[in-house]
């Protein structure tokens, strides 16, 4: 082991981790746990390094959002947790088993809303359960029921194509959550929107997991929305991508998004972060 | 422009649009018509009123019911069976990678035979009776549809797939639930442009050697330099056409009515 990976590695660690990786019982404290993860590209000859040394430990129920520049590897993270990519190194587990490729424990809300085009929201909505095999009329009750708690009645028979943005983005997360799945990967979701709705989105998105407490694993671009959802920030750094560290969020629940500005943590912990991430951001923009 | 004064001239208006569609179709036959025997031999390019009355000849003739009924035949089991066998080659070599490569260059190398070269050929190998011509209009629509089928399923969006595997799809579910519904617009595209082609086949055949069809009705009647019956039979044949393409249209507006991007995937196709 040369100087250099004991520096990676003591760069990578936080606090936390190290008493959760050094704990043996650590898959009870951690309900999705990243154990050294490290995933490498091969393309035309050049390999990069997407993720370096990468552990995480998110409890259950958890709402962690992911923070950092542009290269720093969070998607590559979310897509190793859904099963799409194996890693080059290390594993993957939740609640103590392993991922080995895609799995219905795991759900995915893409940047992009994805919608099937040829089908109505309703439809597109109820997808998970007609691939499960759900009764007809069952699911059309239950892709009802999400339609009404996002706003969405009377779009059922729509197209993609002829909805807004917003709540095509609506859509596309309902359409996650229909299925219950325990751990929900979230990429930028409300990234493409504007201020106005992505605000009321992120107060909807808190309303729904008070209830359901899902572990949630949130990639954004965006510093205060990664610190008014989250019960813990993760910075990540790019070159090689890598976690830098973990802060808890301690604000109590339920949180008023609207007001959470003026709240003093939220104020402390994005002055601290936002030195961090804006040197990963020069470095990243170098 | 358009709300400062409604009137007939305004180039927008259905009206207007539709009455210089009008004045253009009259003073053409007008033209024509009048013209007929002073400006154009008749012998050669016949004459609106002639053409009039040999078409309703035509349609008032058993005869003539018998040549379209053959020629219909033979252009639905063309188009049928091409458009089948395109789509399912189309789905196989999509799904199958390795069988895709193997075949490229051979299928290529088809596909620049010029099929009308095919006819003479055709007629050594299946006779003189429907089957060739239902095969020369089948290998027309074939290609068309079996190239549309490959690049609709080539063209579906990877995340749409990777979105459906990780709600659960299996590999089938995929196939049929994205990948032949994202095809499908594609398709609809290949079986609009087909229907022309699968007639020119089948008229073709009946040129070459045939005793009944629409095509020998026309070769018949060119051939005894009856111009005006002969241009009757391409108006009939025009006017077929254009029924089955309104029907396709009528067909495809219905079920694809989620594409926002009306004819774009039609020049797209084309491209291909």
């Amino acid at each position: 082991m040369d100087v250099g990976q004991l520096e990676r590695e003591a760069v990578a660690m936080t606090p936390a981790e190290i008493s959760a990786a050094g704990a043996p019982g650590s898959a009870a404290a951690g309900y999705l746990v990243l154990n050294n993860i490290a995933k490498t590209f091969v393309a035309r000859g050049n390999s990069t390094t997407a993720l370096q040394a990468t552990n995480l430990t998110v409890g259950q129920g958890q709402f962690v959002t992911l923070v950092g520049p542009s290269g720093c590897g969070k998607s590559t993270l979310l897509n190793l947790v859904a099963g799409l990519i194996e890693p080059t190194e290390g594993t993957i587990t939740i609640g103590g088993a392993p991922v080995r490729g895609t799995d219905r424990r795991i759900g995915y809300v893409t940047q992009a809303d994805n919608l099937l085009p040829w089908r109505t929201l309703r439809d597109n909505v109820a997808f998970p359960l007609e691939l499960a095999g759900v009764p007809v009329t069952e699911r059309r009750e239950r892709a009802e029921f999400w339609m009404h708690r996002v706003g969405l009645s009377g779009f059922g028979d729509a197209y993609p194509s002829e909805l807004s943005g917003g709540m095509r983005q609506r859509g596309n997360i309902i359409r996650t959550l229909i299925y219950g799945p325990p751990v929900i990967l979230m990429d930028e979701p409300f990234g493409p929107l504007d201020a106005q709705t992505r605000i009321v989105l992120q107060d909807l998105l808190l309303s729904i997991w008070e209830e359901s407490r899902s572990t949630v694993l949130f990639v954004t671009h965006d510093l205060s929305e990664a610190i008014s959802l989250a019960d813990q920030v993760v910075l990540m750094g790019t070159k090689p991508g890598r976690v830098i560290r973990c802060e808890d969020v301690g604000i109590e629940r339920p949180r008023d998004i609207f007001q959470i500005h003026e709240h003093p943590v939220y104020r402390r912990l994005y002055k601290q972060i936002w030195n961090d991430l804006g040197a990963q951001v020069k470095q990243a923009v170098e | 422009m358009t709300n400062a004064r409604p009137s007939i001239f305004d180039p927008d208006s259905a009206l207007a649009v539709g009455i210089g569609r009008l004045l253009l179709a009259v003073t053409v036959l007008l033209v024509w018509q009048l013209g007929a025997g002073h400006l154009f031999d008749i012998f050669f390019f016949g004459k609106p009123s002639l053409i009039a009355v040999s078409i309703f000849n035509d349609l008032r003739d058993p005869g003539f019911y018998r040549d379209l009924g053959v020629t219909g035949m033979e252009f639905g089991m063309g188009y049928v069976i091409g458009g089948f066998a395109g789509i399912a080659s189309g789905v196989l070599l999509a799904r199958w990678k390795y069988l895709a490569k193997l075949a490229d260059p051979f299928l290529l190398a088809l596909n620049c035979i010029p099929r009308i070269a095919l006819a003479p050929m055709l007629i050594v190998w299946f006779g003189i009776g429907m089957s060739s011509k239902v095969f020369l209009s089948a290998t027309l629509v074939f290609f068309i549809m079996f190239f549309n089928t490959l690049s609709g399923i080539r063209s579906v969006s990877p995340a749409l797939c990777s979105v459906a595997k990780i709600q659960g799809a299996t590999q089938w579910q995929i196939f049929t639930k994205i990948m032949l519904p994202s095809a499908s617009s594609w398709i609809f595209t290949g079986l609009k442009m087909s229907l022309p082609f699968a007639l020119v086949g089948v008229i073709i055949g009946e040129f070459m050697v045939s005793s009944v069809g629409l095509g020998y009705r026309l070769n018949a009647y060119a051939t005894a330099y009856n111009t005006s019956a002969a241009l009757g039979m391409i108006m009939i044949m025009m006017c077929l056409m254009m029924l089955l393409t309104w029907g396709a249209n009528a067909l495809d507006a219905r079920l694809m009515g989620w594409r926002d991007d009306g004819g774009d995937s039609a020049s797209a196709a084309l491209k291909a």
